[in-house]
């Protein structure tokens, strides 16, 4: 995946921090676009295009945990989704931020 | 003495590291560049005490690095304490160099194993990774061990169980390459935790009556409401906690969890098969490393154990060690104990669900 798709007013954006000895800490934040302003939306945008370089599908092994990105949204009046993962030692800072404090 | 340091270059290497961890892209980027050129200066690193290793290792020696993060995220750190020197005095480091020693001790004696590739693998450990970091873990070269926050978690190198998981799935990693998703992930799971246990167990000496079959009993706090982070006697009894939640683990097939979150739950489902390995220790009795450790080291160790095994095929053949190194009676406990979990055998498993994906 090259960049994100064109993301409205209708995208759910859903962090969760997975993996590790304690499954239950994952602390999954979920980002209505319709909750935000423009500034923020484009914002959470340039935060998850660059994250695309360090997505991988091979993440968790021996309990290292990873980043997983949900985007829920509408694409040709349907509803579309997709998934990405970020091994977290690969994670940027602004990232894990939007994860744990939900700011940008 | 706390190791040598040696840092070549203007920059030393906990300033670039800091910039990595802080500074801005721009910075971050320059500062990695300029580690990895450095690292190529310095005596020793993960990777790089293996081929000392292989050229002069005697069966069964244990070779130890220890690491220190310096609360970085950068791997391996700074070497503090290597094989025969005396403690550091850093309590996480020592406890990391005694556990891995505890290990490599228990798969050498009781099972012959020479350390992670059964070539004698020097053990590398990192502890101080991260700020209040939560977890520990096995990155394909070396253990990882974090603080904990002091609130929910204290340092995870407390646990040998944890520690010896942690070294098990090396060992996994070397034999049947369990792919880390779905049943064959959470079957990864269970053997780290079957031999972490029973590293405690042989440590201890207790027999399986005896045990508390607790994965992590040292690393929560006084304030969290539980025992430890894995029940393997009653999977989804560990804690019930406002902070941690309630244990979610399942421990019969009925209640197996599909998901893709962790993998497929492979920190979830992992209860059934914990649960199985209990029960086959219980009904053998005595000191679960010598028989049923034994049963599942075999097949581990089997080469007709598929990367992508499931629950299924891995019960059959477990059943299948057990009859040819201990005998019917042997064989029998394992299949009950499968049974009891909801796991048929191949051939032989109307119950089997399917729904796990393999």
């Amino acid at each position: 995946m090259k960049e994100l798709p064109a993301l409205g007013n209708d995208a759910t954006v859903r962090l969760s921090r997975q993996g590790g000895q304690v499954t239950t800490m994952t602390r999954p934040r979920e980002i209505e676009f319709a909750q935000c302003n423009v500034d923020e939306r484009e914002q959470i945008c340039n935060v998850l295009n660059r994250c695309l370089p360090q997505t991988s599908t091979d993440v968790g092994r021996g309990d290292q945990r990873f980043y997983q990105i949900e985007v829920r949204y509408r694409s040709d009046n349907r509803d579309d989704q997709l998934r990405f993962t970020v091994p977290e030692d690969q994670a940027s800072e602004e990232l894990k931020r939007l994860w744990d404090k939900g700011q940008v | 003495m706390s190791g040598q340091r040696h840092y070549l270059g203007f920059m030393p290497p906990y300033i670039l590291n800091r910039l990595i961890d802080h500074g801005s892209e721009w910075q971050r980027s320059r500062a990695l560049k300029t580690l990895t050129h450095v690292r190529q200066f310095l005596p020793a690193t993960a990777r790089q005490s293996q081929a000392s290793v292989a050229e002069a290792h005697q069966p069964g020696q244990l070779q130890r690095n220890i690491y220190d993060a310096q609360h970085l995220t950068v791997l391996p750190g700074a070497l503090v304490r290597v094989e025969g020197q005396r403690a550091s005095g850093d309590v996480a480091v020592d406890e990391a160099y005694d556990a891995l020693g505890a290990t490599h001790d228990f798969f050498w004696q009781v099972y012959g194993r020479d350390s992670i590739d059964n070539r004698g693998f020097a053990l590398a450990g990192t502890a101080h990774y991260g700020e209040g970091y939560e977890n520990a873990f096995w990155n394909g070269a070396q253990m990882v061990f974090g603080d904990g926050d002091g609130e929910v978690f204290q340092r995870f190198t407390r646990s040998l169980d944890v520690v010896a998981h942690e070294l098990t799935h090396g060992v996994i990693e070397s034999e049947a390459g369990l792919v880390y998703r779905n049943q064959s992930g959470a079957l990864n799971e269970s053997i780290s935790d079957v031999f972490g246990v029973l590293t405690r167990q042989y440590v201890l000496k207790q027999t399986a009556e005896q045990a508390d079959w607790l994965i992590g009993a040292d690393l929560l706090t006084d304030k969290v409401k539980g025992k430890g982070l894995r029940s393997m006697s009653h999977p989804g009894t560990a804690y019930d906690d406002p902070v941690l939640g309630k244990d979610p683990q399942p421990a019969h097939m009925d209640d197996f969890i599909n998901t893709q979150d962790d993998n497929g739950g492979v920190h979830l489902n992992s209860g059934i098969p914990n649960r199985a390995f209990y029960l086959v220790a219980i009904a053998l009795g005595g000191s679960a490393w010598e028989r049923a450790g034994q049963i599942w080291y075999d097949t581990l160790c089997d080469k007709n154990l598929d990367n992508d095994a499931n629950f299924q095929a891995f019960a059959t053949l477990t059943v299948q060690h057990a009859h040819q190194r201990f005998g019917t009676e042997a064989a029998d406990a394992v299949r009950k104990a499968w049974e009891e979990v909801g796991v048929g055998l191949a051939g032989e498993s109307p119950n089997e669900r399917t729904s796990g994906l393999g």
